[in-house]
């Protein structure tokens, strides 16, 4: 077929298919990459409140669900379910411990009791606690307050020399605040012996135990009694830096795991009144980090039964009212809410039909003359809802967000749809004389069609895959790429000075012979080359420029997944539009009179 | 003379209008002529007189004026044909030479001379299509051009190309269209010879010129003037 010929021998012998595809190519590619990140971006929004909730949650407010761990085992036998756990929510103040006056002392915190053990068969809990294992200084400011706390016991250890000695060294190490200067674990490790430093030792098991810090964290207790995990940002002394890792301020001085504090919550009793406040001290353990920072500035873990005895949910006797000494029966502890995770892969809305099923099973199973009944599935209050469900104030308005991020793409897409149609205008356009010469020697006109649909198909089809080969390229190292722009080496600034000096030469030799083009070239070689050096130099003088700044976006790396369905949705429409942009110029040319055609120059 | 009594080719009264801007500048007002064939007949005309345009209404090229006459090739109308007919008519039954050539850049001498035969005609092989391409260029003396494009070539090698694809087909008929117009004179000569071999074999020939001398070279000098034809010789 001459068409075939002709196709091949268009695309063979000019620039312009080169041009076009790599036109085509960067359009795709630019798409694929902009709406991949910003996919990947809301992404990660919406799957990190995954981290701390279960696949369904029941839960009944303040009033509670009595008989809950019977409940739980019940949902726990069926095989849909993985693990359920019983949860205690409620409002509370947290008086922080910071020596230093000027940061806030106090903090309205979201508190949850919960149940370690199995709150961590339903959530991520483990994998979200922020500390495994003390970091050296850490070690040393535990060492430091070990022995600060047991002073007596650590003097009736020592002779008085060794003492004196002992006392000089921690008060400098402690004066630094710099312990790696002051060496103060292995100085102290050498002048006690062995016994003395063992005694030293078990002050505190984060001193030597391995992940003991974790360990404390997944039991929510130190040394027995309970304590409390904290949302990362909960605790002021935390900062955020720009490549999304945590510093500890003042060189780890205000390091929560050091510090215990008071939490108060305010029961509320059948009527909505608020009973007395209750206080309770106690030691953090650990902190958290779901991602999601309004999760992370507000929410703080407690063992079950603290939070319940603080907000008056735990079992109590019923007594007579006309004889209070009378006990008639029990009230149950309640847990306000149960999380279920239900086995991989089962769908949220299966799950909660199944857990509404077991639900009714569970309050309908006990006699009437249980004195405390559990409420039934359709009463107001009791809600049974799926996490979207749960998370729908939050995600709805990531979820609009995207919807309005996809109609702003959709602009990107009708430019570079404008971009392709145009470049295939002109390409046509400037064909129009061969397509006069092809209709003069009996050339159809369908045929004149078809040669440019098949030309257009292959710079389409080129560039797009070529587009989704460097868009898929681009994505997988924009962490890379985003590090060296922030970070440019120096070799290249070198390198592009070095190649503008040579065209500034070839443009002022070829300046002499009066030729406008290399003039013209060159001289635009000669800025762009210099103006990128210089670039490369300012950025690294200002200390690199950082696009994506981890502590605005808590997430400390750039998306980096293709969104497949997006980058085929963009190859497909670049493909039509190539084919589009060749079709109506090509149909204009063909219905065109041939000698008018001929004429044109 | 070769067998010059059968009417082949048959322009009656033919107009044909163009817009320039808003005002219609008539170039034909209602010419005719009949070519016969063996015939070689030159349309002799000054500048802006129509005679190219005479030129496309009898190849097929363009169209003439709503009841602006008719074009008919063995007593048939052309023009109302349907568009494959007319396809085939340009493809088949004429050939035309133009006088900047109209070569396609990108094919080769060789793929341009036979491009005529891959969209139409009657040859049941390409290698025979090829054969009589390659018969045509060798006539012409550019058997060492084959594979060379119309770029490499000069003035007078790239009209004989376009005169070998003009009558690779084995159309009844050739159309030329100024075609020394581009060419110095002693190229243009050559041209002229190579048209001459060929009606000696018995082509037909209708060209279109604005020089007497050439137009001398013809059986027949048909004058063009306002859109009229003004003299049979």
């Amino acid at each position: 077929m001459y068409q075939t010929l002709l196709t091949s021998r268009y695309l063979t012998s000019r620039v312009i298919p080169l041009i076009a595809v790599a036109a085509v190519a960067l359009c795709v590619a630019l798409v694929i990459v902009v709406v991949s990140v910003m996919t990947g971006f809301l992404d990660m929004v919406q799957s990190s409140g995954k981290t701390l909730m279960g696949d369904v949650i029941i839960s009944n407010g303040i009033a509670g669900i009595p008989h809950y761990e019977k409940l739980a085992n019940r949902l726990e036998k069926n095989e849909q379910v993985l693990a359920a756990t019983p949860i205690v929510d409620g409002w509370g103040l947290l008086r922080m411990p910071y020596p230093d006056s000027n940061v806030k002392q106090s903090e309205t915190v979201q508190v949850w009791g919960i149940e370690p053990e199995s709150f961590a068969k339903v959530t991520d809990f483990k994998n979200s606690l922020q500390w495994k294992n003390p970091t050296t200084n850490q070690r040393d400011w535990l060492l430091l307050d070990a022995v600060s706390n047991n002073e007596e016991t650590i003097q009736s250890l020592l002779n008085p020399e060794q003492w004196i000695e002992f006392v000089e060294l921690i008060n400098s190490a402690s004066h630094t605040l710099n312990f790696v200067e002051a060496n103060l674990w292995e100085n102290t490790k050498a002048l006690l012996n062995e016994e003395q430093w063992n005694a030293v030792l078990s002050f505190d098991v984060r001193l030597s135990g391995e992940d003991a810090l974790q360990q404390q964290g997944l039991e929510l207790s130190r040394n027995g009694k309970p304590g409390i995990v904290l949302g990362l940002h909960v605790n002021d002394g935390n900062r955020r830096m720009k490549n999304g890792t945590y510093q500890v301020s003042r060189n780890d001085y205000w390091w929560a795991p050091r510090f215990e504090g008071t939490l108060t919550m305010l029961p509320v009793d059948a009527e909505g009144g608020i009973i007395e406040p209750e206080s309770i001290i106690m030691p953090f353990v650990n902190e958290f980090q779901s991602g999601v920072f309004t999760i992370d500035e507000s929410l703080i873990f407690i063992p079950i039964d603290v939070a319940q005895s603080l907000l008056h949910m735990d079992e109590a006797s019923i007594v007579d009212l006309d004889d209070p000494a009378k006990i008639i029966g029990v009230d149950p502890a309640r847990s306000t809410s149960i999380l279920i995770r239900g086995v991989p892969g089962i769908d949220g809305e299966v799950l909660r039909e199944i857990v509404s099923t077991i639900y009714d099973e569970f309050s309908s199973s006990f006699s009437y003359e249980t004195i405390v009944l559990p409420p039934l599935s359709h009463d107001p209050g009791l809600i049974i809802q799926t996490r979207e469900e749960q998370q729908r104030s939050f995600t709805g308005p990531v979820k609009k967000e995207r919807e309005v991020m996809r109609t702003l793409f959709s602009i990107v897409y009708l430019v570079v749809a404008a971009l392709i149609l145009s470049i295939f205008w002109s390409i046509v356009f400037e064909k129009t004389r061969d397509i006069g010469i092809l209709r003069s020697i009996g050339a159809s006109r369908a045929s004149i069609v078809w040669i440019f649909l098949q030309y257009s198909a292959v710079i389409g089809i080129a560039g797009s895959f070529l587009g989704l080969f460097s868009g898929w390229l681009i994505i997988k190292n924009i962490n890379a790429i985003h590090d060296a722009m922030g970070n440019p080496p120096l070799s290249i600034a070198i390198i592009c000075f070095a190649l503008a000096i040579c065209t500034g030469a070839y443009t002022v030799v070829k300046m002499l012979s009066g030729q406008m083009l290399p003039i013209v070239l060159g001289s635009l070689g000669f800025i762009t080359l210099s103006g990128v050096g210089g670039l490369i130099l300012f950025i690294r003088y200002i200390g690199g420029i950082v696009v994506w700044d981890a502590s605005v976006y808590y997430f400390s790396r750039i998306p980096n997944e293709l969104d497949w369905g997006s980058s085929l949705f963009t190859v497909g429409g670049a493909i039509l539009f190539c084919l589009l942009g060749a079709l109506i110029p090509a149909a204009k040319a063909a219905d065109t009179d041939p000698v008018k055609a001929l004429r044109h120059e | 003379m070769s067998n010059t009594n059968s009417l082949i080719l048959e322009g009656v009264n033919l107009k044909k209008t163009y817009k320039l801007g808003r005002s219609q500048v008539p170039v034909l007002r209602g010419a005719s002529l009949q070519i016969h064939q063996g015939q070689w007949t030159t349309i002799l005309g000054s500048s802006g007189s129509g005679k190219s345009t005479l030129l496309h209404l009898l190849g097929g090229l363009d169209r003439p004026d709503q009841q602006g006459g008719e074009v008919l090739f063995n007593g048939e109308s052309v023009w109302a044909k349907s568009n494959r007919q007319i396809n085939t008519y340009r493809n088949n039954h004429v050939g035309f030479v133009f006088q900047f050539y109209h070569l396609l850049p990108e094919l080769t001498v060789l793929e341009n001379a036979f491009l005529p035969t891959m969209i139409g005609g009657s040859f049941t092989s390409k290698s025979e299509a090829k054969n009589q391409a390659k018969r045509l260029l060798d006539q012409f003396g550019l058997s060492h051009r084959f594979a060379h494009r119309p770029r490499e070539l000069s003035g007078g090698e790239r009209q004989r190309v376009a005169i070998a694809r003009a009558l690779v087909n084995n159309p009844s008929i050739l159309l030329a269209d100024e075609p020394t117009g581009n060419l110095d004179e002693e190229t243009g000569n050559g041209i002229l010879d190579v048209l001459g071999a060929l009606h000696q074999e018995g082509l037909t020939i209708v060209m279109v010129t604005h020089n007497m001398e050439i137009a001398n070279r013809g059986d027949v000098i048909v004058h063009l003037r306002g859109g009229n034809i003004a003299q049979l010789d």
